[in-house]
């Protein structure tokens, strides 16, 4: 009876947060279909902001940018922040809290400041500006997150399982592939998305780092202050969006045909 | 041992990162200077997103087959910092503040213009041209200015207001909002004082900061950013904002008042200029020289919703524009421009500026 | 040594596995720690006239700091960090905690749906947050369909208005961490308190909050800090009338073109991060942690 009690308490949690947290997404995506260029007040339906963003080449190839930079650099701290977390943790105590803090600044330092000394940095080795100098940066401020997530499921990991494959002959990398590395998985993807997220807002940084020609999504809509930002971008965030559940449902779909049919075997 | 091995192998690493950096740049360096030398297929813009209707940028490239990589920034500062670090390369024609392009022509990062290659520079209004920024109009051809008006929406404010004395009335309060460039609120209250934007009387500016004090219960939002739209929601009665948004604003609810405040306006001028090192030079006049072209620059201003630094266009522009695109024909003349002040002066207003806002917060 | 670290924990990595460390060496070296040492330098250093900095030693910048208008930025930054953090703390935990709770297929559907939001622009689901807040707004008429309130209130542009932008904005990395350490619990001991007559809120107390606490602490690290950075929502919701050393180093930097006193800000906030996390390491004692577990 308590339990029961309980659990729907939780589900009545989580629905409201998603609700909470769904609440503005849906306000994007109603206001795409806004008649009025008034970002905050509707002045009636209409697909004209649509028509514009379909029209408008220079925003597709941004959001193309985006997501090459967003895929590269959530990888890059993806295999980064996890290889340092493993290794990390063999590092003797007394410089593990270093380390530690040590990789942590990119989340300290305000952004504007990092943005200035990286493109302070490249200009000095003379390394050319463009998708290479923002993937770099990327990486940067992505290691953190993965780094943090795997590091806090490492500790008090069971390790018994480890251990127990090494008892039996299992070589280091065949005991690293088979069984730390799936352990991690969750923290690894948490991080990972949670980098790509962040790859995929920046903007301040990638202001200073960018070159001629990678406009990103970012950069498009918040250099767009002077003339003022359109429903244009909402109907691309509402296309997005809708891309985004497509994939997510489908892959639910696939592993569901994939067990269905693994099962049957 | 085993640490010392991997701080040895980071090092290796670095330098092999360096070293690559090193021949990526090589090549890139001389892809330029081959281009430059033959007929240029392209020209890399800087400037703010959305200065262009894209049939203006689309009409350049069926015309000459010059493609144009259009990459933009956020602020002024963003761009010569940028420019900098470029050595003047990389881009070919900038669009920016007078500002900042007068420090862009002091640190060296600006070419003189070739005027045999404008055949159209007679058009530009004079009113916009000898300015502070660029006295004899070397380096630089204007491309819209900014005045500093006041508009409100009667059917929210008590008083009609005419100049900027009466943003401080009482009947204002927690109704006002002001762009957040503090040369620009900080000179409200100058102006109130009957002083210049540009004093550097320390006694002055004190005075200035007290009186922007008093300014602080009316204010409800400082923001760059889509002002407008409090304005029409009807979140302010009353604004201070960058010119594209008065146009915008006006177009959309036509019961807005614009004033010219009485005082003195302010106005800023934007400019177009070719970096020292521009990669394809030759397209960027052929780009200038187009622009300047009245019809071109027609759409280009109505597009913008700046005033239109184009004597040969203002007759051009659509009739529901006219009036917030071209200056009115009883304006007094009593303006002034903001320019750089000195070190101190600068100190001076930021401080004045982060006490300011800490007391809108209160 | 090395017998008392073997007792300790058995390494997970045999010594080639080492190596692993280099990539993060690397990026830490070059990307990281270089730019804190310009940063260092140029806080040291004397601005020019309109643009750009002498390289003149001096105290100036850091002096300049302690005027009450600078150091008032410092504790409202203080403030809002810390309240924003309590409150996403508060509401995340239990979300985290519940999602680890769920069903296989629950928790994977959950993640989604959290991270979903998040790759939108930031800057629109703030117009989001306008479109719910500004007056007439939904909440207002939602406020007022209920009779709870007459007239619009002045939601937009104010204190609250911040905070909720900012928990919004901060909330997923709590989750996350506190999902990803829940996720691994060993349940069977919380069981097992609970056999031995613990309640359900000494179970809680003393078995899940210690076992999570790893996941809380990087929670905790993950919305602190860039709570204390963040001025954008402040901007943007608040109407730019909260003043943020982060807003003040933006101003220092875009509009005063005073690089060495921006820089010196940000030295100093990052300090005060810094011993912001340290304090709170102490107090939690997660540096003993690991050897409890």
């Amino acid at each position: 009876m308590k339990k029961k009690r309980r659990i729907s308490f939780s589900t009545v949690y989580l629905a409201l947060g998603l609700v909470i947290i769904y609440l503005p997404i849906a306000l994007v995506i109603l206001y795409s279909f806004n008649e009025s260029k008034i970002s905050s007040v509707w002045g009636g339906f209409s697909l004209k902001w649509y028509r514009t963003l379909f029209a408008d080449k220079a925003m597709f190839q941004a959001l193309g940018n985006s997501l090459i930079l967003g895929l590269s650099s959530s990888l890059a701290a993806g295999v980064v922040g996890t290889l340092g977390a493993v290794g990390f943790d063999r590092v003797r105590p007394r410089s593990r809290r270093l380390i530690e803090y040590l990789t942590s600044l990119p989340l300290m330092t305000p952004e504007i400041i990092l943005g200035m000394v990286f493109m302070a940095f490249f200009g000095m080795l003379g390394i050319p500006f463009g998708m290479g100098t923002l993937i770099l940066s990327h990486t940067t401020f992505c290691i953190p997150y993965v780094f943090m997530l795997v590091q806090a499921r490492l500790v008090g990991m069971d390790r018994s399982l480890a251990e127990a494959a090494r008892d039996l002959g299992a070589g280091e990398r065949q005991v690293f592939f088979t069984i730390t590395l799936p352990l991690l998985l969750p923290a690894i993807v948490s991080g990972m998305l949670l980098s790509f997220a962040m790859s995929l807002d920046d903007v301040i940084i990638s202001l200073f780092v960018t070159g001629v020609n990678v406009n990103t999504l970012p950069i498009k809509v918040y250099t767009a202050l002077k003339t003022g930002v359109t429903p244009e971008i909402n109907a691309l965030c509402t296309l997005l969006l809708a891309a985004t559940l497509l994939l997510v449902g489908l892959s639910m779909l696939w592993s569901k045909i994939s067990r269905l049919t693994g099962s049957g075997r | 041992m085993n640490r010392k091995l991997n701080s040895v192998l980071a090092l290796a690493l670095a330098g092999s990162l360096a070293l690559l950096s090193g021949c990526g740049q090589a090549t890139s360096s001389s892809e330029g200077a081959s281009s430059a030398a033959s007929g240029d297929t392209l020209l890399n813009l800087y400037t703010w997103e959305g200065m262009f209707p894209q049939e203006v940028l689309d009409g350049f490239t069926a015309e000459t087959g010059i493609q144009i990589n259009y990459s933009s920034f956020d602020t002024d500062e963003t761009m010569l910092a940028k420019l900098e670090a470029a050595k003047g390369s990389d881009y070919d024609l900038v669009i920016a503040d007078d500002y900042i392009v007068e420090t862009a022509i002091s640190e060296g990062l600006v070419a003189k213009l070739d005027k045999t290659k404008l055949s159209n520079l007679g058009n530009v209004n004079p009113i916009y041209q000898g300015q502070f920024f660029d006295p004899e109009d070397a380096y630089t051809v204007p491309y819209g200015a900014g005045v500093q008006t006041i508009v409100y929406d009667p059917a929210l404010v008590e008083k009609p207001i005419t100049c900027y004395a009466d943003l401080w009335d009482e009947s204002l309060k927690d109704n006002l909002a002001v762009i957040g460039n503090y040369r620009v609120v900080d000179g409200m209250a100058l102006k109130v004082l009957g002083e210049s934007y540009n004093t550097a009387d320390p006694a002055v500016l004190e005075q200035a900061k007290a009186k922007l004090l008093e300014l602080a219960p009316n204010i409800r939002l400082i923001k760059d950013a889509n002002t407008q739209d409090d304005l029409l929601s009807g979140e302010v009665g009353a604004a201070v904002m960058y010119t594209s948004q008065v146009t915008t604003a006006c177009l959309a609810n036509p019961d807005l008042q614009v004033v010219y405040p009485t005082e003195g306006v302010g106005f800023g001028i934007m400019a177009q200029f070719i970096p020292s090192n521009a990669p394809h030079s030759d397209a960027a006049h052929a780009f200038i020289d187009y622009i300047l072209r009245p019809e071109v620059a027609k759409s280009c201003f109505e597009w913008m919703g700046y005033y239109c630094t184009n004597k040969a266009a203002d007759s051009l522009i659509d009739p529901a524009y006219q009036s917030f695109l071209t200056l009115p024909e009883d304006f007094d003349g009593k303006t002034e421009m903001i320019q750089n002040v000195s070190a101190e002066t600068e100190e001076i207003h930021a401080q004045m500026w982060t006490e300011f806002k800490a007391a809108c917060g209160q | 040594m090395p017998s008392r670290k073997n007792t300790r924990r058995t390494p997970l990595t045999s010594r080639w596995m080492g190596l692993t460390l280099v990539p993060l060496y690397l990026f830490t070296l070059v990307l990281v720690l270089g730019p804190l040492v310009y940063m260092l330098v140029l806080s040291f250093e004397t601005r020019a006239d309109v643009w750009g900095v002498i390289p003149q030693f001096t105290w100036a910048n850091y002096k300049n700091i302690f005027q009450p208008v600078y150091l008032n930025t410092f504790v409202q930054s203080l403030k809002l960090a810390l309240l924003c953090t309590g409150l996403i703390l508060l509401i995340g935990y239990p979300f985290g905690y519940f999602i680890a709770r769920l069903s296989p297929r629950g928790k994977k559907f959950m993640t989604a749906a959290l991270m979903i939001p998040f790759w939108t622009n930031s800057l629109i689901r703030l117009y989001g947050w306008i479109i719910v807040l500004r007056s007439g707004g939904t909440l207002d008429k939602v406020l007022m369909a209920l009779h709870l309130t007459q007239r619009p209130l002045k939601l937009l542009y104010t204190y609250p208005a911040v905070v909720v932008g900012m928990v919004y904005a901060l909330l997923q990395f709590m989750i996350l961490a506190v999902y990803s350490s829940a996720e691994k619990m060993d349940w069977s001991l919380v069981e097992a308190a609970r056999d031995l007559g613990a309640s359900p809120a000494q179970a809680f107390f003393t078995v899940t909050l210690k076992l999570t606490m790893p996941g809380l602490l990087s929670g905790v690290i993950l919305t602190f800090i860039p709570s204390m950075g963040l001025f954008f929502i402040a901007d943007i919701l608040g109407g730019n009338k909260v003043v943020l050393v982060g807003s003040l180093i933006q101003d220092q930097l875009l509009q005063a073109h005073n690089w060495p006193f921006a820089a010196a800000l940000s030295v100093v906030l990052m300090l005060l991060t810094s011993l912001m996390i340290g304090l709170y390491k102490r107090v939690t004692h997660t540096t003993r942690l690991e050897g409890l577990l």
